[in-house]
């Protein structure tokens, strides 16, 4: 447990001596007070679009092709030449232990931002430590130390093993089925390589999935180089697969901290090559480059920063004036919100309840506490499932929202001798403490699809007087004095998290955010994107949107011109004021 | 016959006020006043002799209908929530309402004019002009039935009446004068307003219910069926009067500010906020503000959050199967059905149809939109697509012609056709119109429309909104809308000075957040409170506002 706190505490101690950590400010609300001319106004945000949606004929799909027509077509080096399609790999992906991500879950991203919102969960990778079967074989020799070649005669990158490179393209060419939406984009700006000459320095998981990510990326005419954001969920075969097809990759499963900064270091400081993107996940790249190479800044057209710490960082930057280069806060992405916590977690409650307990849902009696995007989607699924479901709110518009939809609202007090399951989903803290478990009754089943681990006082029932049993992976019981057991589910940390998978869909949502942004801001015209941190422009938004429509085989109705008109929109979006909310 | 009639010269008539109050304001105030002649008031005139000669349910709707169309004229780039909430404000209950009052009134009153009468009422006060005084029991009795349902006016009403957070405020109010909004305007005498009131519809005035205000000493100047002219002469009366001058101003649909405006100024020194409801006059007050003009702060309450989920997506949610029910007593289960648009009154429909067990398709033209629609487990197609096998369509997108004649052509034999988006444009009824084609009124708001090869087509409501014409909205959406303004009232009256500048504010999230947990205790529903050290934590004021102000 103690090891693997340690970039997070590392990345706090770096975070003080800068006087940035503590400060129980909601990123949000710092988002909506800090820049109000860029946060706000996705039409503003975006005149180029605009301007070019104007001028040409193009089917609103490909509306962003044409916006990227300045970039000039370039061969790329790196250009991956397509792996027979045939390969599946058969067999499921041996189970893992899962401890490693209620690690990452619990404690990583906590550290910077006191309110945290509840995006934090879903910005960590699902799968990440479910392909590791194959490190045993390997020798106890730190891979910076190894030298290794590829194929093509490369030594330019460091990861545990080139020779799992085979194994590694099938995970990849198994995600690669699963994220239409980035292969899709990949077929469609293929030609027109948008991001040409783009050189992009990554930080993010080494998964699968990011490596899909990274090679669209490539394919876009785009040069990488990539560190891993988190030392535990690193996939060595795929950073193989990754290094194999010519991506300076440098990262290796369960790397030490001094590693970890090697790592990064070795993404940035190389001579001839300097990037001119940034697309992080956690904050790290940035704060490095902004410590030890501040000048590469000067190039730099643009940070993409996926998750809530880290943006929380650029926000402390842009709040002191330090922030030089325009960054893209891709966590805040309208649907990405939407799949991260209301249609993920609608899933993943069943799912994970089911996995842990077996129980049958229909006619029990469950209390949701809270009813943000979190519990109304696990309100939802429960009630779908005919579960009776109550629900516990402070906030008087939500609650009218779960009488509207047919949820008894109620106080926890009056309901909780009663439950046969109880979920939180605050974000708060305390909110279900030794007194409420006092009062349950025998068999109830407690859980935190919340965050973190606040939610529910588990400190208060490790006493003495109660017993605990750990009956399976993430089930414990409590047996108090009078034989009374309670059902605890994942220690009261993120039961999706912990307890389920988050599916490939959300992170091909995630993953064509982050390149979209990287497109957008890497074409935007100069002077476009100031210093500031800006949201998702929404047509952006959207063009994520008709990427994942595919998967569904929806057909999208298009606007004649004579309803765009009447309508006073443009026929190919953006369709809603930027202060819709859907 | 006569029904298209009273509606071509209707939409005629307002199309020319519309016009002229784009182009002209004053020009047209002159010319109503002025001159007794002039085309304007002939059109009146002849208008409410063809309206008085064909006294059907329907065609109080119609009217209200090319009101509605006329206003949304107004504002240029009218958002799909825009749309929804001005159909609202002109308030359904209000025509509901007027075929129920309708029993005790007509038939007994002469044709004079209230304006020509004097009555007073039982305190000796003759400060007030409506129909019939006598009423008054009546419309006690239709007030009270209102109060029921608004139990969260009913509860403001008793929490404040101790403070009087409106001691000294002289409100001047132009909205529809229904029992829903007498319950209102005694919340605002009860906590110490005094109010002086006129119709902001010719014909939504419950006479009755005017009646039991002036009754009770609230100076009311509205009748139903009044004429233009009447129209202006009632907002007149509230605001040209000696030893008072309103300091607040409660408004739907913009002509009493812009009368204060016109005739008025000097009052503005005096006047504290605005209070808008409607779509249009919150658009008038942002054009004012946009040319400087604005010398009041105004507060837009149509887009609260509260009041827009509820007109649109829980009010339509039970207002399409109501709507469908009465209509056509249709049974949904396995019924095929397409529902055009799915933003908050599409996402309503969907989620009653299904359900009921009815098999949804969506079309949808927003990527974001589309995907919720996927996610939430229906189909999302183009109406062509599926226009061939459906068994109802349901348009709500708030765009024109989205059903053309020839998707029409191809619907199957029973196909139902419906519109709950906004006014009459969605659905190309005028194509139908065409010689092989036969129209047959089965019932009230039911048409076959039936082609030469015997295929039937069910029109509902001639194409206008469904919600509107077969169903009633409901008193505690209404219920919703009246604390609102009374909240936003009380928020402008006590706001310390420098707070509203002279511009339109939206309500603030404390008091959308007042609104709900004023409606709370209908549902018996207990707020939890954050104790000092979960409000610490998150960062939070225990009493609100609990999310920041872009959550929606």
């Amino acid at each position: 447990m103690s090891a693997c706190d340690v970039p997070a505490e590392s990345f706090a101690a770096m975070a003080e001596d800068s006087e940035l950590h503590g400060i129980p400010e909601n990123v949000l609300q710092l988002g909506s007070s800090v820049p109000p001319a860029p946060q706000h106004s996705d039409a503003e945000c975006n005149p180029g679009t605009e301007a070019s949606a104007a001028e040409g004929s193009w089917s609103g799909r490909w509306v962003l092709l044409r916006l990227l027509d300045q970039a000039e077509a370039r061969h790329s080096a790196y250009l991956l030449a397509p792996k027979e399609a045939s390969a599946v790999l058969e067999g499921t992906v041996p189970e893992a232990p899962r401890m490693d991500r209620k690690i990452q879950v619990s404690e990583q991203a906590q550290v910077f931002s006191e309110r945290r919102s509840k995006a934090v969960c879903c910005s960590l990778p699902p799968s990440s430590s479910d392909s590791c079967s194959s490190e045993s074989s390997e020798g106890k020799t730190s891979p910076r130390y190894m030298e290794q070649v590829n194929s093509k005669g490369s030594k330019d990158f460091c990861i545990k093993n080139i020779r799992q490179a085979a194994f590694g393209r099938k995970e990849i060419e198994m995600a690669e089925q699963e994220m239409m939406a980035l292969m899709t984009l990949r077929r469609a700006a293929e030609g027109e390589k948008p991001l040409a000459g783009a050189k992009i320095v990554g930080c993010t998981h080494i998964t699968a999935h990011m490596a899909v990510l990274m090679e669209t990326l490539s394919v876009l005419g785009a040069q990488c180089r990539w560190a891993a954001c988190n030392i535990y969920s690193i996939q060595n075969e795929v950073a193989a697969a990754l290094a194999e097809g010519g991506v300076p990759v440098f990262a290796w499963k369960e790397e030490s901290e001094d590693d970890y900064f090697w790592c990064i270091d070795s993404c940035v400081n190389v001579e001839g090559w300097e990037p001119n993107m940034i697309l992080d996940d956690g904050g790290y790249m940035t704060r490095w480059i902004y410590k030890e190479y501040p000048h590469l800044f000067e190039n730099i057209k643009g940070i993409v920063e996926e998750s809530v710490s880290g943006i929380h960082r650029l926000y402390q930057l842009y709040k002191t004036g330090k922030l030089c280069g325009p960054a893209i806060n891709v966590n805040e992405s309208l649907i990405k919100q939407k799949f991260d916590n209301f249609y993920c977690c609608k899933e993943t409650v069943l799912d994970a309840l089911k996995r842990t307990t077996d129980v049958i849902l229909a006619g029990k009696q469950v209390a949701v506490c809270g009813y943000g995007e979190v519990g109304k989607g696990c309100c939802a699924a429960l009630k779908g499932m005919r579960a009776i479901v109550y629900v516990t709110e402070i906030d008087p518009i939500c609650a009218l929202q779960a009488c509207m939809d047919g949820f008894r609202v109620v106080k926890l007090d009056e309901v909780i001798s009663m439950v046969d399951i109880l979920i939180t989903c605050t974000g708060n803290k305390n909110v279900v403490l030794r007194e409420h478990l006092e009062l349950v009754k025998n068999g109830c089943i407690v859980c935190n699809m919340g965050h973190s681990n606040t939610e529910i006082d588990v400190a208060s029932l490790i006493t003495p007087e109660l017993t605990w049993r750990h009956v399976r992976a993430h089930v414990d019981h409590i047996v108090w004095p009078d034989g009374k057991t309670i059902v605890l589910l994942a220690e009261g940390r993120l039961l999706n998290l912990s307890c389920s998978t988050v599916p490939v869909y959300v992170l091909s949502i995630t993953a064509t955010t982050q390149a979209l942004a990287l497109i957008e801001m890497f074409n935007a015209p100069e002077g476009h994107y100031k210093q500031g941190i800006y949201l998702f422009p929404k047509k952006m938004d959207e063009y994520v949107s008709v990427l994942h429509l595919q998967s569904f085989d929806a057909h999208l109705t298009e606007l004649t011109d004579e309803q765009a008109k009447y309508m006073a929109i443009n026929k190919n979006g953006p369709f809603k004021p930027s202060y819709y909310r859907y | 016959m006569t029904d298209s009639i009273v509606d071509a010269k209707l939409e005629l008539k307002q199309a020319s006020k519309e016009f002229k109050e784009s182009e002209n304001v004053a020009e047209k105030y002159s010319a109503m006043t002025v001159s007794k002649n002039s085309d304007v008031n002939m059109n009146v005139g002849e208008l409410s002799a063809a309206f008085t000669a064909v006294p059907t349910h329907k065609s109080v709707k119609k009217l209200q209908f090319a009101s509605q169309e006329e206003k949304q004229e107004f504002s240029k780039f009218p958002t799909k929530t825009g749309r929804r909430s001005l159909s609202r404000s002109i308030s359904q209950s209000s025509t509901d309402s007027y075929s129920s009052a309708a029993s005790y009134t007509d038939s007994s009153d002469d044709e004079t004019s209230p304006r020509e009468k004097t009555q007073v009422n039982s305190k000796g006060s003759s400060d007030f002009c409506v129909k019939n005084v006598k009423q008054a029991e009546f419309g006690r009795r239709e007030i009270e039935i209102a109060e029921q349902d608004m139990s969260a006016l009913i509860s403001l009403r008793k929490r404040a009446q101790g403070e009087k957070p409106l001691a000294g405020a002289k409100v001047v109010g132009c909205t529809h004068i229904t029992a829903q909004t007498a319950v209102l305007i005694e919340t605002l005498v009860a906590l110490g307003a005094q109010c002086r009131w006129a119709a902001c519809n010719i014909y939504s005035t419950q006479n009755e219910v005017a009646a039991a205000l002036a009754e009770t000493g609230v100076a009311v100047f509205a009748w139903k069926g009044e004429s233009e002219d009447d129209f202006w002469w009632c907002i007149d009366r509230c605001v040209n009067t000696e030893c008072w001058q309103a300091n607040m101003i409660l408004d739907d649909g913009g002509d009493l500010t812009h009368w204060v405006y016109k005739k008025y100024p000097s009052v503005f020194k005096k006047v504290r906020g605005i209070v808008e409801e409607s779509v249009t006059g919150v658009h008038r007050l942002y054009q004012l503000s946009k040319a400087g003009k604005l010398c009041v702060p105004a507060m837009n309450v149509n887009d609260s959050v509260t009041k827009q989920k509820f007109d649109n997506l829980y009010c339509c949610r039970e207002s399409i199967l109501d709507g469908l029910k009465r209509t056509t007593d249709v049974m949904f289960g396995g019924k095929q059905v397409v529902v055009c648009g799915y933003g908050e009154v599409g996402k309503g429909c969907c989620t009653a149809l299904k359900a009921l067990g009815a098999i949804v398709c969506v079309t949808e033209i927003d990527p974001i939109c589309a995907l919720q629609a996927c996610m939430d487990g229906f189909k999302v197609v183009k109406l062509n697509e599926v226009v061939r096998q459906v068994d109802m369509v349901i348009t709500c997108t708030g765009n024109k012609n989205v059903v053309t004649r020839e998707q029409l052509d191809r619907m199957k034999n029973g196909c139902i056709v419906c519109n709950m988006g906004h006014s009459n444009t969605e659905i190309d009824v005028a194509s139908l119109r065409t010689p092989e084609l036969t129209w047959e009124r089965v019932r009230s708001q039911v048409d076959h429309v039936i082609w030469p090869d015997g295929k039937r087509v069910i029109l509902l409501a001639e194409g206008r909104l469904l919600n509107l014409s077969c169903s009633t909205v409901p008193s505690f959406v209404l219920s919703i809308t009246a604390t609102t303004q009374a909240l936003a009232l009380i928020e402008l009256y006590n706001a310390p000075d420098g707070r509203y500048r002279q511009d339109v504010y939206l309500l603030p999230k404390k008091m959308d957040e007042y609104v709900a947990s004023l409606h709370l205790p209908n549902f018996d529903a207990h707020l939890t409170e954050l104790s000092d050290e979960q409000a610490k934590y998150m960062g939070l004021n225990k009493n609100g506002p609990f999310k920041p102000n872009y959550y929606r």
